[in-house]
C-alpha cells in the first residue's frame, strides 16, 4: 500500500497491475505452431550466450519441414534477435522477451512483440516455442511473497484456505455430521454419549490429516503461518492435539474464535488475525476501503464515488487517494466530431459501449469519429500522477472488496476536502445504477 | 397425555389409515383424500416418484372438509394445546438451571437422578450446577458449566404441553440460540439478578440485550422476563430476604429497552422474581418469609396464561427441519409451522422435491396418527435416504409446496453495524438465518430506503448506515426454502449476522415467482 512516506511501493503497485494485464492478454494470445517465442533471462545473463543459444535455435528451426510454421518460427527467431539488439546488458531486474505471431479473434494474424523488465528480480531462465505464451514465472512474481493457511473449523464442517498478497483462496471444503445433543430413541444415554466422543474424535482426526495434505509440501509447512479459527471447541482441541502435525503446530500464528464456519468464518479468521498478518496485501486493501466507508458514514464529505464524479474530483485536484477496482470494465473514448472538428471524451461502459447513440453527435446525429480508445484503468495508470493523487488497485475477492465493486461501481477516492456531490449533477444514466441494476431480470 | 388408542376418534382414524395402507381391502373410506392415497399405493408400497398428478386434481373443498374434520378429532383427544418455550439469556444467567427445576418439579427427572447429578456437580466443586445437569447432557457443556446446543424437554402442566428450549447463552453460540428461539412461540427471558451479572448482561455486546433483540425477530411475541437468583446472599436484604429495591432497579432497566425492541411493555411483557436453584416462584409461590412483598404470579401461571399464536389448521403443511437421523428409516425432527400431517400424507421435502411418504409420526415421543400446527414433531419418512435431507429443509404438502429461490426481496431494519464495515451497500455479506437455515447470503443491491417516520420510500440509495429501514434483494448460493412474511411468518422472517453480531432483521416482503432454479441473473 502506498503510504505518502513509501512512494515507490506505491509505483510497483501500478507496475503489478500492468504486468497482470499484460498476463492476462497474453495467456489469451494463441499462435499457429510452435511460433511463440517466451524468453526470460535472469539478472547477471548474458545477452550474447543468449544470442547465440537463439542463432543455433535459429538453424534447427530451418529444417522444419511444413513451409508456414518455418517461417513463423524463423520470423519469431528473428524478432526476438532483434528485441535483444537493443540491450547491451541484461538489466539489473532480468529481461522477459514474447515475440511471436497471434492470431486475432476475426482470425487475421498480428505480431507481438514485447520485453520489459520486471519489476522485481525474476529467478528464472527459460525459452520456449509453443502456441501460447508462457507465463507461468510472471504470475509467480505476482504472488506475494509469504502465504498463510487458515483451517476454519466448526461443528459443520471445515474449511481449509490460504491467503497471500491479495488473493484469498479457498483450498478445500468439507462438511461432517456430527451427532447432536439428543440421542435418538433406544440407545442408552451412555451409548450415545461415547458414539458422539468418538465422531468427534475421527472429525478431528480427519482435520489434522487433511491439513497435512494440504500444508505440508516436502516435509516441510508451505505456509508461513497457520491461523486456526473456528466455533467452540473444536480449534483448541485440534491444536492441543497430538494428531496434529508437530511441523504445522510450530507455525500456528494465533487461534481466533468466529462465530460461523465456512466462507464467513473464513472472513471473520482473516479479521481477527489482521494485526499478525498486516503486511499482507489483502488486509491492507481491506483497511483501505475500510477507511473508505468510515469517511461516508462519519458524513466528513471527504469521499467520492461512482465513475463520473470520480473523474470530476479527480480534474479539481480534490482526490487524495484513487480507489480503483482491477477489473473495472470501463473504456475511455476520445471522439471527434469530424465535421466541426469538436472533441469530447466519454467514459463508457461495456453495455454504454454497445449503444450507438453515444457515438452520435446529438444535434446534428452524425457519427462521431473515435479517435482513440483506451481502458479507463490503463488511463488511469498512465496518467493518475498528473493529478496528484496515488493510485490503488483493489480486488472484489475480500468482503469489504465485494462491497465497494458492488455498491459503488468499482471506483472511488478519498479527497483532501469535502467536496458538495450535489454539485455534479444526477446523471439520469448514472453508471452504476445501469450497470448493476441491469442483473435483475424480474423487476 | 391422551394415549392415541383410549379416545374413538383417534381411533377411528388409526383403523382408516391401516385400511388404506392394507393391500387388498378396499377403501370404504368415502373421504375422496383417503380414497385417492388408495389409489396411490395400491399395494401398500411407497408410492412412485411420478405419481403426482392426482394430486393436483384433488378436490380442494373436500380436502378442506377433512382437514376440519381432522383438526376437531385433534383437539377433542387432548384439547391442551402445545407451546414451545424457549429461554434466553446471558451466560450463567441460570437458563440451564431453571430448565432443570422445572423438568424436577413437574416430575420429568427423579430423586435418585438428581442425587447423582449432586455427587457428580460436588466432585467437580460446582454445587450449584446440578440442576442444569439435567438440560446439558454432553460432557463439554458440564466440565464448563456452559451449555453449546439447544437442550430439549418436555413437561406438562394441567392447562398446556410444553417443551423447554435451552438456549446457549455464550455469544459464540448465538447461531445455535437463533435455531432454538427460532422455533419457540413463548420466551423466558433469564436476568440474573446477581450484583454485576445483570449489568454486564445488559451492556452493549452483552446477550441479554442481544437475545431479546433476536427473540422478537425470531417470532417471540409474549416475552416473560424472569429475574433470578433472587436469593443470592449479594443482593439480599440482611435477613435473607429477597430485596424488592434490586428487583424494582432490574425490572425498570430492562422496561425501556424491550420497549425500543418492539415489545408491547403492557401486553407482551411479564416479570416475575424468581429463584431457579431453588425453585421459589417456579411452580409454587415464593413463601411469605423469603419475600412478602410479591404477590403476582408464578413463572408456570404465567406461561399457562401466555397464547401463542393462532394458526391456521387448513393451510397447507410446512414443517422445518431442525435435525435427522437414522432409526427403521429416516427420521426428520422438526416443529411443524402451519398446517396438519397425518399418517401416510405424502408430502415433498424441498428444495430437492423428494416425494415422501409419512410412515409414522411422532409428537414428543408419543406416536400419534395426526398433528396439527405448532408441535414438535418426529416424522419417520420413506422415499428418501438420511443423506438426501439436511437441517434447513422443508417438508411441505404436495398440493402447495413452498417456493425454492436463490434470492428474494425482503424489508431490512438495519441495527447496528460492525465498526470496521459501516455501511450495507450492495455486495454486502453476510450470515442469513431464516428458520433452521444458515445461509451465507449477499445483499444484491437496495431497492429503496424507508423512512420509519413517514413510511416513504427514497428510491436510488447506494449504502445505509446502522439504525434504518431498507428494502433490498438477497441472494444465496443454494436453493432455499421460504415463504413470504404474510403467507407463514415463521418461515418469513429473517436474521442476518456477520462476524457474530447480529446486524439487521428482516422480513420476506416477496419471493420471486419463477420458483424453479429462479436463478437471479438470468434475464
Amino acid at each position: 500500500m502506498a503510504d505518502k512516506n513509501h512512494p515507490e511501493e506505491g509505483e510497483q503497485q501500478v507496475e503489478i497491475w500492468k504486468i497482470k494485464r499484460l498476463i492476462k492478454g497474453l495467456e489469451a494470445a494463441r499462435g499457429n505452431g510452435t511460433s511463440m517465442i517466451s524468453l526470460i533471462m535472469p539478472p547477471k545473463d548474458q545477452v550474447a550466450r543468449v544470442q547465440k543459444m537463439l542463432g543455433d535455435e535459429f538453424g534447427t528451426a530451418s529444417n522444419i519441414k511444413n513451409r508456414v510454421n518455418r517461417q513463423s518460427v524463423l520470423g519469431a527467431i528473428t524478432s526476438a534477435q532483434q528485441r535483444l539488439k537493443l540491450y547491451n546488458k541484461v538489466p539489473p531486474n532480468g529481461l522477459v522477451v514474447y515475440t511471436g505471431t497471434v492470431l486475432t479473434d476475426d482470425g487475421k494474424e498480428r505480431k507481438v512483440n514485447i520485453d520489459f523488465e520486471p519489476f522485481k528480480p525474476i529467478n528464472t531462465s527459460l525459452y520456449l516455442c509453443d502456441n501460447k505464451f508462457h507465463t507461468e514465472a510472471l504470475n509467480e512474481l505476482l504472488e506475494a511473497d509469504n502465504k498463510y493457511g487458515f483451517i476454519v473449523m466448526d461443528g459443520n464442517g471445515s474449511l481449509f484456505g490460504t491467503l497471500s498478497g491479495n488473493t484469498r483462496e479457498v483450498m478445500h471444503k468439507f462438511s461432517v455430521e456430527l451427532p447432536k445433543k439428543h440421542g435418538r430413541g433406544g440407545q442408552s444415554a451412555l451409548r450415545f454419549a461415547r458414539l458422539r466422543m468418538e465422531k468427534r474424535h475421527n472429525y478431528v482426526r480427519k482435520v489434522a490429516e487433511t491439513a497435512v495434505q494440504f500444508f505440508i509440501t516436502n516435509d516441510r509447512p508451505n505456509v508461513a503461518g497457520l491461523v486456526l479459527a473456528g466455533s467452540a471447541d473444536f480449534k483448541t482441541e485440534l491444536s492441543q492435539s497430538d494428531m496434529f502435525d508437530q511441523r504445522l503446530q510450530a507455525v500456528v500464528l494465533s487461534v481466533v474464535d468466529v462465530s460461523y464456519g465456512g466462507e464467513n468464518g473464513f472472513n471473520q479468521a482473516i479479521e481477527l488475525s489482521s494485526d499478525t498478518l498486516a503486511n499482507v496485501k489483502f488486509v491492507q486493501e481491506k483497511r483501505l476501503i475500510s477507511k473508505f466507508f468510515d469517511e461516508i458514514s462519519q458524513d466528513t464529505g471527504k469521499y467520492v464515488s461512482g465513475v463520473s464524479d470520480t473523474l470530476a474530483c479527480l480534474e479539481m485536484g480534490a482526490v487524495e487517494t484513487l480507489i480503483v477496482w482491477e477489473d473495472l470494465q470501463v473504456n475511455r473514448y476520445e471522439l471527434m466530431n469530424s465535421t466541426s472538428g469538436e472533441k469530447e471524451v466519454k467514459v463508457l461502459t461495456k453495455d454504454q459501449q454497445a449503444d450507438t447513440s453515444h457515438f452520435k453527435d446529438k444535434e446534428s446525429g452524425a457519427d462521431l469519429e473515435v479517435v482513440e480508445t483506451v481502458s479507463l484503468l490503463e488511463w488511469l495508470a498512465n496518467g493518475y500522477k498528473k493529478f496528484g493523487c496515488t493510485l490503488e488497485f483493489v480486488t472484489n475477492k475480500s468482503q469489504e472488496g465485494n462491497q465497494f465493486c458492488r455498491g459503488f461501481g468499482g471506483i472511488g477516492g478519498l479527497l483532501r476536502y469535502a467536496v458538495d456531490p450535489t454539485q455534479f449533477e444526477p446523471d439520469p444514466d448514472d453508471f452504476e445504477e445501469k450497470s448493476w441494476n441491469s442483473s435483475d431480470s424480474d423487476i | 397425555m391422551a394415549d392415541p388408542p383410549d379416545t374413538d376418534g383417534v381411533s377411528e382414524a388409526v383403523a382408516k389409515q391401516l385400511k388404506v395402507s392394507d393391500p387388498g381391502a378396499e377403501s370404504a373410506s368415502s373421504s375422496h383424500s383417503a380414497a385417492q392415497q388408495q389409489a396411490a399405493q395400491p399395494n401398500g408400497r411407497p408410492a412412485p416418484p411420478d405419481v403426482e398428478e392426482d394430486e393436483e386434481e384433488e378436490d380442494l373443498s373436500s380436502r378442506e372438509a377433512e382437514l376440519r374434520r381432522i383438526y376437531e378429532e385433534l383437539s377433542k383427544e387432548d384439547s391442551r394445546e402445545h407451546m414451545n418455550v424457549v429461554f434466553i439469556g446471558h451466560v450463567d444467567a441460570g437458563k440451564s438451571t431453571t430448565g432443570g427445576q422445572i423438568l424436577y418439579l413437574t416430575g420429568g427427572v427423579d430423586k435418585r437422578t438428581i442425587e447423582k447429578y449432586e455427587r457428580e456437580a460436588k466432585d467437580k466443586n460446582r454445587e450449584s450446577w446440578y440442576m442444569a445437569y439435567i438440560m446439558d447432557t454432553n460432557e463439554e457443556e458440564r466440565a464448563k458449566g456452559k451449555t453449546v446446543e439447544v437442550g430439549r424437554a418436555a413437561f406438562t402442566t394441567a392447562k398446556k404441553r410444553y417443551t423447554i428450549l435451552d438456549a446457549p447463552g455464550h455469544k459464540n453460540y448465538v447461531p445455535n440460540m437463533i435455531a432454538g428461539a427460532a422455533q419457540a412461540d413463548v420466551g423466558v427471558l433469564i436476568i440474573s439478578a446477581r450484583k454485576g451479572e445483570f449489568e454486564t448482561g445488559f451492556e452493549r455486546g452483552g446477550q441479554t440485550r442481544e437475545h431479546a433483540q433476536l427473540a422478537k425477530t425470531l417470532g417471540v411475541s409474549k416475552l416473560i422476563v424472569a429475574v433470578n437468583k433472587m436469593d443470592d446472599p449479594s443482593i439480599t436484604e440482611t435477613s435473607g430476604k429477597w430485596s424488592k429495591a434490586r428487583y424494582d432497579e432490574i425490572v425498570s432497566g430492562l422496561t425501556p429497552f424491550l420497549r425500543s425492541c418492539g415489545y408491547n411493555v403492557k401486553k407482551d411483557l411479564l416479570f416475575v422474581p424468581m429463584s431457579g436453584l431453588i425453585g421459589h416462584n417456579v411452580k409454587d409461590r415464593v413463601s411469605k418469609d423469603v419475600c412478602e412483598w410479591w404477590t403476582g404470579e408464578t413463572l408456570f401461571s404465567l406461561l399457562d396464561g401466555a397464547d401463542p399464536l393462532p394458526r391456521d389448521p387448513l393451510a397447507p403443511f410446512r414443517m422445518s427441519v431442525i435435525d435427522k437421523f437414522k432409526d427403521m428409516g429416516t427420521i426428520a425432527m422438526g416443529k411443524s409451522e402451519s398446517g396438519i400431517v397425518r399418517k401416510n400424507d405424502r408430502l415433498y421435502v424441498m428444495p430437492n422435491k423428494v416425494p415422501v411418504t409419512v410412515a409414522t409420526i411422532y409428537r414428543d415421543d408419543v406416536e400419534v396418527a395426526a398433528a396439527k400446527g405448532g408441535e414438535n414433531l418426529r416424522l419417520r419418512l420413506t422415499g428418501i435416504d438420511e443423506e438426501e435431507m439436511q437441517p434447513g429443509f422443508v417438508i411441505c404438502a404436495r398440493h402447495l409446496p413452498v417456493p425454492c429461490v436463490t434470492h428474494f426481496y425482503a424489508q431490512l431494519q438495519v441495527l447496528d453495524l460492525l465498526e470496521h464495515k459501516p455501511l450495507i451497500s450492495g455486495g454486502y455479506k453476510a450470515i442469513l438465518h431464516v428458520h433452521s437455515l444458515v445461509e451465507e447470503c449477499e445483499i444484491t443491491d437496495l431497492r429503496g430506503q424507508m423512512n420509519p417516520k413517514t413510511g416513504e420510500i427514497k428510491k436510488n440509495v447506494r449504502f445505509v448506515k446502522s439504525n434504518s429501514i431498507v428494502v433490498v434483494r438477497i441472494a444465496v448460493e443454494k436453493l432455499i426454502c421460504i415463504e413470504e412474511f404474510d403467507k407463514v411468518q415463521q418461515l418469513g422472517r429473517f436474521t442476518l449476522r456477520d462476524e457474530g453480531r447480529t446486524i439487521a432483521i428482516g422480513k420476506i416482503t416477496r419471493v420471486p415467482k419463477s420458483r424453479k432454479e429462479a436463478a437471479p441473473e438470468s434475464k
